[in-house]
């Protein structure tokens, strides 16, 4: 469903041109949920957004056979001074396909739960109540894949259930390729696992033995 | 799948709603400064003409129409250049959406501009009318040719210094400096065509000198202007430059994106 075909990715800027990612090549197949683990700054931000089409690789290419979400996370894909409601009218009407507009509205309303601050601009919410309108305004959408890139990681409790049980429900018709720090939402929602490492890729049937090499690697010797 | 025009289509639309939405309820004043602008330059310039003692300002046309079609005409191109500046950065959260490039604000907020402005000259053509001054077009296809190329050159210019100014953000402070003696060389509120003619051929060489008075001599049937004035030298600069605003867009649309 996806092909990441030998991809190498760096940012060029003042103070260093280092590769991100080099000769990444893997292939998740359909249905196979994924989780993304390394240690901060090892790429997993990039390559999510490659995945997502928001950026491209320097070499190499990504094929996408399916829909696939923005990468839903902290930052990005708000505008701060539009308001909540805003916010979610602008992103239905680029992804509208027959679904209505107002439908669309009424359902990432119901599932945030943030009440009045839904009419309030987006720079004045916590990043709790963003990551909720986030992860709701993507739940709208019937994306076949899903990238989040902590998406959940800010939430109370509540949510992080809530979050949960709306990924269960989508199994079999939806995947997903995450990114996070906590071990206990990646086993739960995540088959396969890549660690990234050094801006290398290593593919892991399981998510379990991902998550272990990377504990590995960052064991004090 | 949707084709590639129905998701330019989507998102223009989504823009378009967004930023007519930003433009006009930003504050409160926000509608009050398109008309204010005009309409102030207008009285300043009344007053000046009055401690001058009367001048004869331009010939075949009244003073008050005269600078009314020049200044919304100028301040038409001027918009589409200024407002591009930061077209890129007000929408980088947006960019999150693949179906988004850097480019689609650009269009947009020169669309909405025009419209906007479209509006406040019809309002203000209408207003001075009803006051008793001859403003209605004589050659009203002619004033619509001239207004588009106006806008059009607006547009060419937005859409590089869109580019320039994101990237290199001095490129939008100088663009902003040029603006004034832009103003004050594209005749807009003070006429030309009294200069000596050593120095009229070298003013000739702005395009918005002649976008601006192609658009007065298409309003005011006896308006004497420049010699050599000519709306095919204003295409000749609008369609390059949007050319070459549009390829700047794709050479660099992942460095715009990726801010």
């Amino acid at each position: 469903m996806i092909e990441v075909r030998n991809v190498y990715k760096r940012y060029r800027n003042h103070y260093s041109n280092g590769w991100v990612l080099r000769n990444v090549d893997f292939t998740i197949p359909r249905g196979v949920s994924v989780g993304l683990v390394g240690r901060n700054g090892a790429g997993k931000s990039t390559l999510l957004r490659l995945i997502g089409g928001m950026d491209f690789p320097d070499k190499g290419k990504i094929v996408r056979n399916c829909r696939a979400s923005w990468p839903i996370g902290l930052n990005g894909g708000f505008q701060g001074s539009m308001t909540g409601r805003q916010n979610v009218k602008f992103v239905a009407r680029i992804h509208g396909n027959g679904q209505s507009v107002d439908e669309i509205i009424r359902q990432v309303e119901d599932f945030a739960e943030i009440g009045g601050a839904f009419d309030e601009p987006i720079k004045t919410y916590s990043s709790g109540m963003r990551s909720r309108l986030a992860f709701g305004l993507s739940l709208a959408f019937n994306f076949d894949l899903y990238l989040s890139d902590e998406a959940t990681a800010v939430g109370d409790k509540a949510f992080k259930e809530k979050a949960a049980r709306a990924f269960k429900e989508r199994v079999g018709q939806a995947s997903l390729i995450m990114v996070s720090h906590s071990e206990g939402i990646l086993k739960e929602l995540c088959q396969a696992g890549i660690w990234l490492n050094q801006g290398e890729a290593i593919w892991f049937d399981s998510v379990r033995d991902a998550v272990d090499a990377y504990h590995q690697s960052i064991k004090p010797a | 799948m949707r084709s590639s025009w129905l998701v330019t289509w989507s998102v223009w639309h989504a823009l378009f709603m967004r930023e007519a939405l930003a433009r006009t309820m930003a504050n409160r004043f926000a509608w009050f400064w398109m008309f204010a602008e005009p309409v102030a330059f207008v009285v300043i310039m009344i007053a000046v003409r009055e401690l001058l003692g009367r001048v004869r300002f331009a010939t075949g046309a009244e003073f008050i129409p005269w600078l009314i079609v020049g200044l919304t005409g100028f301040f038409l191109f001027r918009e589409g250049v200024l407002r591009s500046i930061g077209a890129v950065d007000a929408n980088q959260g947006l960019f999150a959406y693949r179906q988004v490039k850097p480019v689609d604000p650009v269009l947009v907020r020169n669309t909405l501009e025009g419209i906007l402005k479209t509006l406040v000259l019809v309002i203000l053509i209408v207003g001075a009318s009803l006051l008793g001054h001859d403003i209605l077009p004589a050659d009203p296809l002619g004033a619509i040719l001239a207004w588009a190329s106006l806008w059009l050159l607006g547009m060419g210019g937005g859409l590089i210094v869109a580019v320039g100014a994101t990237l290199v953000p001095e490129f939008g402070v100088v663009t902003k400096l040029t603006m004034l003696p832009m103003f004050l060389l594209s005749g807009a509120m003070i006429p030309l065509h009294a200069l000596p003619h050593d120095i009229q051929q070298y003013l000739l060489y702005n395009p918005v000198l002649h976008a601006v008075e192609c658009l007065r001599l298409s309003f005011f049937a006896g308006y004497r202007s420049l010699a050599g004035v000519n709306l095919m030298y204003v295409w000749c600069w609008a369609l390059p430059m949007i050319a070459l605003g549009l390829a700047l867009h794709i050479r660099f649309a992942m460095r715009l994106k990726a801010k």
